[in-house]
């Protein structure tokens, strides 16, 4: 017999939690996966979208702070979001359907822990952490520490994740994340990359962290990536195309840059060859969508525009 | 029905709000007291032989009602071109959907533990998946006894080849030896499905030795005959109801699993109730696209002149063969197309594997055997240095062309599809290097079929149609009283349709072939004819006027030059006296050939009547780096001869030209090396959304055609996906450089495209 309970705060949710239940909110990776047979409903469940102060978005002291219960739309529709994290509305608006996006939630979303979840490069590159309460208390964990294994976190089975929270980007910051979709809408990623950088006032990449998804068993940075940035300066024009026609056509160290760092997500790629693309193919494209999330990365620093997602600029 | 005040004529489908609104009642939806849910064991080996069936486990579940095996039912072999298979796998599976077993259970969830718990021991046997190593002599047999069934003799039937067709005209041999170029190209294309977003559904329910049968199917007769054959009760205790239809696209055709159900109700003594979830709505229909392999040869002159075709098709029959026996034949006039042909040799064969039966979906064999020819036929014009459209426009069948079988064809407006898909895209424009247009040419012949069809008038004037004819979501149907409507000089507002239940209208072949409107709508027109004639007896006794000199105009019937000596239809209809006429129209007569030697006619598709034919215009946007394509604009140009409902005929063409994207860019069914399916999922099965779709030109060429349905129309639900995927192919072999030969034209396929071009540079 499954048994249902509606938790009215984070202390009744983590009591039902420790007692076995599981939490559900936006139900759009829970319910979907029982009905596709992924696994079943579980028998104890603990519905957490009624809590009140989950589904906030502020700014404080220099802190983003994103309730878990946010939805993928309220991403959508936040002015500030789309300021300090750009790269996470990149991947917020192409999350499922319409529905899914209406529905779903971060917390969902990055407790979910699929390696082809398209909010988790983004938040990486953004330094994010998890914020998480239990029994015992709240903590916070690195999103690189939360992520253990496909679908595994490190937070125990009576922690909820309360939000996820990041520094707000000094100026010169721009991020973005890259999704290779075969098409617009209920797609997974097949290959996807997040970056984030920082500019200083000579156009010089004082910060820059690069990850990639659906490519290894754990969305991870790709320090290599990072490296071939760091320390670079981009051309005059300031104009970064996705295209690496046109990039290397301009023969800069920016260019140069942007093909090592694509080369280097390439090469820490480890994927798999199933019905969706083969290893050789997810391989090539690791270098070719981490190329463009970056290049989208540093036109957004330099004050640049590019229309959310980035997926769909990066195809123009 | 709304008729639109813009477009007289048109109008918006009675049914389109309660889908919309989410009121409309599908089949799932419905409820009876008592049912019981139904569970399938499919085989668990595409192929072998089975040993042993031991059911006693799943009988002693608490809340099994009832599990049926082949013991339980009637060793009927049922097929509608080749009696070729069981309703429970009696001896052998052979495919992964074979039915081995069922469960009638008080809920799903125990169904579904009682179908996995009954025991079934196998002898496994090699899975035979290559259908094209199958038609060889010699090849191990998918039906061992394929040469004791029954079914129809002018297949060509021999071993694992279902049917075998040529065409052969003129010497193309010969001919080929005089060709300035001569082309070879050779295509794969994958397995696809119809994927309807309503998995299907059937409830049966018996009433003493009557059962009667909700099921979402296109084709309600069929679905009743398959029920009184396997069953062996007559047609008369088989009533079969279809609710709304939640779409088919030709996999809800044939007849499936009412049988089964009825089976497990009768077995059960209670209603029983099947409702297939996704996963199964893949795996199980015997009823998907079918997988091809094609090679062309084409001779042409300098001129453009196509002197010679030499042509070889297999075709993926899958384990059985249902009503898709015919392929073969289609296919290999799809192989000419609608071009001028002098010489040709054309040999298809549709052949039997352990894959998933293939039948019918939306124009079967064209969307394949059109997106590899014309893309072969581009490569014949950039091999003779011409422009593809010139190509097409020198080649293309026109008035008194001879087909590639010896078709004279009459009015026919083929050319004017090119000139006006040209026009309509832009054609010559010019483009970034990463886009392109592509253009493609197809035909599909319009079916005549026997149909009937009763009308009958009510006392206060109104009018009710009673028909066979099924709807599948084209609104065809509903264009019925459009058509009774001008006969009787009445408005089609006054008509309410009964339909979708065997037990009332007369036999129709169903959702299927692009037929309704073209066949049903002739029998509406005949039966609304007698009613017509009643009428005016009736008028020409109370008006005392010779019925010649009568006119049925805005609902009275008044006399010619004196509109003010009338009566009214209501009039004549409130006294009591029938008002009632039946119609089945005459029969349209295929186009003569003149090849008698060529097999490809002897089931009737060696000439194509009233043909509907198509030039679609695509213009694409090529990532190089990725592969990935988007279809920026399109244009449809049909001649399907007279439109009756122009709303429901473009909406017949948005929706094929995006079912055609689909099949270009990313529709397939992909098998492992068992045949079993990989992707049966609507996650990594992908349609295109509505968020893939470009701009959609339409325009109509409105011939009106002799010797076809109603007003001179000719069908229009299927052709709208037949060039679709060619012209995309044509278009992504600019930007590229050269033809992607799978279908689909994936990512992945188009970026090792690109590649191999890169390579060879």
């Amino acid at each position: 017999m499954s048994t249902y309970v509606e938790a009215r705060d984070v202390a009744a949710a983590v009591a039902a939690m420790a007692d076995g239940a599981r939490p559900v909110a936006g139900g759009t990776d829970l319910v979907v996966g029982a009905r596709h047979g992924k696994a079943p409903l579980p028998e104890s469940i603990v519905g957490i979208h009624r809590i009140p102060g989950l589904s906030e978005i502020a700014v404080t002291d220099g802190v983003v702070r994103i309730g878990a219960l946010t939805s993928h739309a309220a991403i959508l529709a936040s002015a500030e979001l789309a300021a300090a994290t750009p790269g996470l509305l990149d991947a917020s608006a192409i999350v499922g359907s319409h529905a899914t996006r209406a529905n779903g939630t971060l917390g969902g979303n990055v407790m979910n822990a699929s390696p082809a979840m398209d909010t988790g490069a983004p938040l990486l590159c953004h330094d994010a952490v998890a914020v998480l309460t239990g029994p015992g208390g709240t903590r916070r964990v690195g999103l690189a520490d939360l992520w253990t294994g496909p679908g595994r976190t490190s937070a125990s089975a009576d922690e909820l994740m309360e939000a996820v929270e990041l520094p707000v980007p000094p100026a010169g910051a721009g991020s973005a994340y890259v999704r290779l979709q075969y098409r617009r809408q209920m797609e997974i990623a097949v290959v996807g990359a997040g970056a984030y950088v920082e500019l200083d006032d000579s156009g010089v990449v004082t910060v820059a962290r690069v990850a990639i998804s659906a490519l290894t068993p754990v969305i991870c940075r790709v320090p290599a990536a990072e490296e071939a940035l760091m320390g670079r300066r981009l051309g005059t024009n300031g104009s970064i195309s996705s295209r690496s026609d046109a990039v290397s056509a301009q023969t800069s160290p920016m260019a140069d840059a942007l093909q090592a760092a694509g080369q280097a997500a390439a090469e820490a790629a480890t994927p798999i060859s199933d019905v969706r693309a083969s290893a050789s193919y997810r391989t090539a494209m690791a270098a070719v969508i981490t190329r463009r999330a970056i290049a989208a990365a540093l036109t957004r620093a330099t004050g640049g525009t590019v229309a959310v997602p980035a997926s769909d600029w990066s195809q123009r | 029905m709304t008729v639109t005040e813009d477009r007289p004529g048109t109008f918006i489908r009675p049914d389109g709000k309660e889908k919309v609104t989410g009121l409309g009642r599908y089949t799932a939806d419905i409820d009876l007291t008592g049912q019981a849910h139904a569970a399938f064991r499919f085989a668990d080996h595409p192929h072998a032989r089975i040993t042993r069936i031991d059911t006693r486990a799943a009988r002693a579940i608490p809340g099994v009602y009832a599990v049926v095996t082949h013991e339980d039912v009637p060793e009927n072999l049922y097929g509608g071109m080749i009696q070729d298979r069981l309703l429970f796998a009696k001896d052998t599976v052979r495919w992964e959907g074979d039915v081995v077993a069922g469960v009638a259970a008080r809920t799903q969830a125990i169904a579904r533990e009682a179908a996995a718990a009954i025991e079934v021991e196998y002898d496994v046997l090699p899975a035979l998946p290559d259908f094209v190593a199958n038609a060889e002599p010699g090849a191990p047999l998918v039906h061992p006894d394929w040469s004791s069934y029954d079914g129809d003799e002018d297949m060509g039937r021999e071993g694992n080849v279902v049917g075998h067709s040529t065409i052969v005209k003129g010497d193309a041999d010969a001919a080929m030896a005089t060709a300035d170029v001569v082309v070879t190209s050779r295509f794969v294309a994958d397995a696809s499905q119809g994927a309807p977003i309503e998995p299907r559904a059937i409830l049966a329910q018996w009433n003493g030795d009557r059962v009667t049968v909700w099921t979402s199917t296109q084709v309600p007769f069929a679905a009743r005959d398959g029920v009184a054959h396997t069953l062996g009760i007559p047609q008369s205790h088989v009533r079969v109801i279809v609710p709304l239809l939640g779409g088919g696209f030709g996999s809800k055709c044939d007849f499936h699993f009412e049988a089964h159900v009825a089976s497990l109700a009768q077995a059960a003594g209670r209603p029983v109730k099947l409702v297939f979830s996704r996963r199964e709505e893949f795996l199980a229909p015997d009823h998907r696209r079918e997988g091809m392999v094609l090679e062309f040869e084409t001779g042409a002159t300098k001129d453009g002149h196509l002197v010679a075709r030499r042509a070889t098709l297999h075709l993926d029959k899958g384990a059985y063969t249902g009503e898709g026996g015919f392929f073969a034949q289609m296919a290999a006039m799809h192989a000419c197309g609608p071009y001028e042909l002098d010489n040709v040799a054309v040999r298809a064969m549709l052949t039997y594997s352990t894959n998933q039966p293939s039948s019918s979906i939306r124009a079967p064999t064209a969307p394949q055997a059109c997106w590899a020819l014309e893309q072969h036929m581009d490569q014949v014009a950039g091999a003779l240095d011409m422009d593809p459209v010139e190509l097409r426009r020198r080649t293309l069948i026109r008035q008194g062309s001879h087909g590639p079988t010896g078709q004279v064809f009459d009015e026919i407006g083929m050319l004017d599809t090119l000139e006006a898909a040209a026009e309509m895209i832009g054609y010559g424009q010019e483009l970034p290097d990463d886009e392109a247009i592509g253009v493609a040419c197809g035909w599909w012949p319009s079916m005549a079929s026997p149909s009937g069809a009763y009308v009958k008038l009510n006392g206060d004037g109104t009018g009710t149609i009673v028909t066979g004819a099924q709807e599948c979501g084209t609104g065809a149907v509903m264009a019925l009283p459009i058509l009774a409507a001008e006969q009787l000089g009445m408005r089609p507002d006054d008509f309410s349709i009964l339909y979708q239940d065997t037990d009332a209208g007369p036999w129709d072949m169903g959702a299927s072939g692009s037929q309704t409107t073209f066949n049903n709508g002739r029998a509406v027109v005949a039966a609304a004819q007698e009613v017509r004639a009643q009428l005016l007896q009736l008028a020409a006794e109370k008006l005392e006027i010779d019925p010649a000199d009568l006119e049925l105009v805005d609902g009275s019937v008044r006399a010619v030059g004196a509109p003010s000596t009338s009566v009214t239809i209501a009039d004549l209809a409130g006294t009591g006296t029938p008002l009632l006429g039946k119609g089945s129209g005459d029969l349209p007569e295929n186009p003569p050939t003149d090849i008698p030697s060529a097999c490809v006619g002897r089931l009737g598709l060696d000439s194509f009547l009233a043909p509907q034919l198509i030039t679609h215009a695509a213009r694409v946007k090529v990532d190089r780096e990725t592969g990935v394509v988007r279809v920026l604009a399109f244009a449809a140009a049909h001649d399907s001869g007279v439109i009756v409902n122009k709303i429901g005929a473009d909406g017949q063409v948005y929706g094929g030209v995006m079912m055609g994207i689909g099949q270009a860019l990313s529709e397939a069914t992909y098998f492992d090396e068992e045949g079993r399916q990989r992707n049966p999922g609507l996650l990594d099965y992908k349609l295109q959304t509505a968020s893939d779709g470009p701009r959609i030109d339409v325009r109509w060429i409105e011939v009106d055609t002799p010797n076809a349905g109603p007003k001179g129309s000719k069908g229009v639900g299927e052709p709208p996906s037949v060039p679709t995927s060619g012209a995309i192919g044509n278009a992504i072999a600019k930007v590229v450089g050269r033809h992607v030969t799978q279908l689909p034209m994936t990512a992945e396929r188009v970026w090792t495209t690109l590649q191999g071009q890169e390579d060879e540079q």
